[in-house]
């Protein structure tokens, strides 16, 4: 059973369409990267999911339940961690957690030490004077602190150092290891792309592309870098080859990926003494998404 | 060239950009307020009779002596209208000063976005400046609308300039005052308490001194401003240390801007729990939590009035014996004095009443601030019903005017006996207060509503507010038209202890009451949650 499932769901704020049919699925067990520029949508299907903010149509789920009727029921059992956390200048962030963790309806002592003290953080300081990196802590470890089964993670690391941002990677694929599900919506491509088992790419309040970061790659091309004895010129007439460059001996071009075969055989004959193939990095994928869409 | 005040002028623009609604709705709700006032007064005494009969009763009046200070020529038309005017004139110029001082200095810092701002060519001092600029300029129009509607029922020229400058000086005090407030706490709510009690300390000082006839009324800004005595022999020497006060005070604001953090205040910040109390687990606990201070801040001071109140209620009968007009108005009756002093606790408690509707709305509103910090979110993604979380801001609201307005009978109480030795009028002075709460608790539950209802339009809440308090303190000077009257909850029920206690009105209110909750109830389940 899916985990979250959204179905053509459109959400308006007056003449604003934030969310235009947004279909996505995230499969229980999975770390679901949730990706997008700003405004593109992501909090808002967040919120909708948490039962904040009422869908205009469409259908959402939320590990089988309607999370607009059922919200309080349904929010036991899932962790949310905002993008920008907004905390009581007046508790101190160890109190935040415990209140929150509470309100959820459970913590683990254990795992609350163990992750304040993974996340080096000082729990008996006021939250007016903790800092932006600070706050997100302190949603994260109340987060983490209690056994969800699903946890919903709006930009989580806004804010964390490299270091910091390291162990909240550990920490998600700890959590993956328990069998919990991720939906982690990032604009940080790299910690998507070290994460994720499946990938949504929303737009404009519609996702565009959706799943597994090899299914998306094979979508796209490949760019392939080679020096050869002979001329390569020819390469510019094969199938799925685009933007072929010659420098000298050596040609660099890219190819869609269900035609990379037939490239590399017509290479092959032209005597090639260097070849290097990457396949697309994830924020090549984003950014073609987006300048495709830009230019069309 | 940069300066200390560099960049003041666009400090100033923006300000009046981001209120270009606000900054109106305060000159036209209390100008206007002052307006048809000072409109209406002059033909309810269109006959020296009238004129001199105002003089005897209301001009010898402890009540209005306390309330309202002595007015100077209370025998003329002008010193009349000065009269009536003055509570609402005097403490709303100090509230709106100071609301508007604390939202573009404190606030801003608190936002983080004064750090944006001060980020580019701004000089230290230019939002202070800017700030102090801002709120002389709205003290100064509230003081030219003043002048202006008194010299439109011919009030006289020396008089209507007189009690306006004074208004604007008073004003001009608290901007000053404020300004040192926000300096010295450490939150815009805090700034928004200690100038709120320096506003309260200023007008019961004044009213004492009034009452008493002392020298406690030069202690008081509320006091200078009034003895520059408009209408009466005026003198502007009064002004002196009015200026002064103001110009020490923003010596001393300079300084501590210079002398603190950005964003911190005078005093550090202590380490605190590392762990939640269990108390805290619940929407009940957190919401008390959050309003504890707000809570105790509101019971210390309405405690204070109560005591202050019925300390001075045993020297009416003095007051009278030394005051043969008094007599001569009401009627020389061995019953008088009984029935000046339930005159007077009557108003009493009408007017601590209206006092504690500013903690419920301030209290039900806080669900406002919640939702559009985004810490609503925080704890509506948690396994909290959407209607415990209202309805625990409702429980904290409702039963903390409870206490508060127990807290103010009792002090009525406790300072009565204090001055007499009678320990006896205990149950009288709390049961004469709680026979005013169900009015209070209608404001509260209209604010309830109106959070549920219409998020976005919650300073309606305030208008309740605003309108039960003219129509109490100003509800006879302006005669309004008696529908009007009855739209405020306070006309419904008896007064006590004028009239006898009746039961019934204050249970029809309750029950409206519990129903507007539940409306508001309701209607939030059915909306979006505000998110920043």
């Amino acid at each position: 059973m899916a985990a979250v499932e959204l179905e053509g769901v459109v959400k308006t704020f007056g003449a604003v369409r934030a969310l235009d049919g947004v279909d996505l699925t995230v499969e229980a067990g999975e770390v679901h990267g949730f990706l997008g520029p700003n405004g593109a949508g992501k909090s808002t299907a967040i919120r909708v999911l948490l039962g904040l903010l009422k869908a205009d149509s469409g259908r959402a789920t939320l590990l089988g339940g309607d999370p607009w009727g059922e919200a309080a029921e349904l929010h036991r059992r899932i962790a949310y961690v905002p993008g920008d956390v907004a905390l009581w200048p007046g508790l101190t962030g160890g109190e935040v957690i415990d209140v929150l963790a509470r309100l959820r309806g459970g913590l683990d002592e254990r795992r609350r030490a163990e992750t304040i003290e993974r996340f080096e953080f000082d729990p008996t300081k006021k939250c007016r004077t903790y800092s932006k990196g600070n706050r997100q802590k302190v949603a994260l470890i109340a987060a983490l602190a209690s056994r969800a089964e699903l946890y919903l993670l709006d930009e989580p690391t806004s804010g964390l150092d490299p270091l910091m941002e390291k162990e909240f990677q550990q920490a998600v694929l700890e959590l993956k290891d328990e069998g919990a599900t991720v939906l982690l919506s990032s604009h940080i491509l790299a910690e998507a792309e070290a994460l994720s088992d499946r990938i949504s790419i929303i737009r404009a309040g519609q996702v565009v592309q959706s799943g597994s970061l090899a299914e998306l790659r094979h979508l796209t091309r490949t760019t392939v870098i080679a020096e050869t004895a002979r001329s390569a010129a020819h390469l510019a007439e094969v199938d799925g080859v685009h933007h072929p460059r010659f420098v000298g001996a050596r040609i660099t071009f890219d190819v869609d990926s269900v035609h990379l075969d037939a490239a590399v055989q017509a290479l092959a004959p032209l005597g090639v003494r260097s070849l290097s193939v990457h396949p697309p990095t994830l924020e090549e994928l984003f950014l073609r998404q987006y300048g495709e869409e830009a230019t069309a | 060239m940069s300066s200390p005040f560099t960049g003041t002028r666009h400090l100033v623009r923006l300000i009046l950009r981001r209120d270009r609604w606000i900054l109106p709705a305060w000159i036209v709700g209390l100008g206007g307020t002052i307006t048809a006032s000072a409109l209406a007064v002059p033909s309810f005494y269109d006959t020296p009779e009238k004129v001199a009969g105002y003089a005897g009763a209301v001009g010898t009046s402890p009540v209005s002596h306390l309330m309202s200070g002595r007015q100077a020529g209370i025998d003329t038309l002008g010193g009349i209208v000065a009269n009536e005017i003055s509570q609402v004139a005097q403490l709303g110029i100090c509230l709106m000063v100071m609301f508007l001082v604390v939202r573009h200095t404190r606030a801003e810092e608190e936002s983080g976005r004064a750090e944006l701002v001060r980020s580019t060519v701004v000089g230290r001092h230019a939002a202070t400046l800017a700030a102090l600029l801002y709120g002389v300029a709205a003290a100064l129009v509230i003081g030219l609308v003043t002048t202006v509607s008194m010299l439109a029922v011919d009030l006289g020229l020396l008089g209507s300039v007189t009690y306006g400058a004074g208004l604007t000086l008073l004003g001009l005090c608290y901007v000053a005052i404020t300004l040192v407030a926000v300096q010295v706490a450490t939150s815009a709510r805090e700034a928004l308490g200690l100038a709120g009690a320096a506003i309260a300390v200023g007008y019961l000082v004044r009213g004492v001194g009034a009452m008493q006839d002392n020298a406690l009324v030069w202690v008081s800004p509320f006091g200078w401003a009034q003895r520059m005595d408009a209408f009466g022999a005026e003198q502007w020497w009064p002004a002196v240390p009015v200026v002064l006060l103001t110009a020490a005070l923003l010596g001393v604001a300079g300084w501590l801007t210079v002398h603190r953090d950005f964003a911190g205040g005078v005093l550090p910040a202590r380490p605190g729990r590392p762990r939640a109390s269990r108390f805290l687990g619940t929407p009940l606990g957190l919401t008390l939590r959050l309003q504890r201070g707000l809570l105790i801040g509101w019971a210390v001071g309405l405690t204070a009035l109560g005591l202050l109140y019925g300390a001075v209620m045993p020297t009416i009968p003095d007051l009278v014996a030394s005051n043969p007009d008094i007599a001569e108005v009401i009627g020389a009756s061995p019953d008088v004095e009984q029935a000046l002093t339930d005159a007077f606790l009557r108003y009493i408690f009408l007017f601590m009443a209206a006092a504690s509707c500013g903690f419920v709305v301030t209290s039900v509103l806080r669900l406002r601030a919640e939702e559009e910090s985004g810490r609503a979110e925080l704890v509506l993604a948690t396994g909290v019903r959407r209607t415990s979380w209202m309805a625990a801001a409702a429980v904290v609201a409702f039963a903390g005017v409870l206490l508060l307005t127990l807290l103010m009978g009792l002090g009525l109480a406790v300072g009565y006996a204090v001055g007499t030795g009678e320990w006896d009028r205990v149950v009288e002075h709390v049961g004469g207060q709680t026979s005013y709460l169900p009015g209070v608790l209608v404001v509260a539950a209209l604010a309830v509503a109106v959070v549920g209802l219409w998020p976005r339009r919650s300073l309606l809440a305030w208008a309740v507010v605003a309108f039960v308090v003219v129509q109490v303190l100003l509800g006879e000077t302006l005669r309004l038209p008696s529908w009007v009257d009855a739209v405020s909850p306070f006309s419904h029920l008896p007064e006590v202890p004028v009239e006898d206690f009746d039961p019934v009105p204050g249970l029809v209110e309750l029950a409206l009451a519990a129903g507007a909750v539940g409306w508001g109830l309701w209607a939030f389940r059915r909306r979006d949650v505000t998110t920043p």
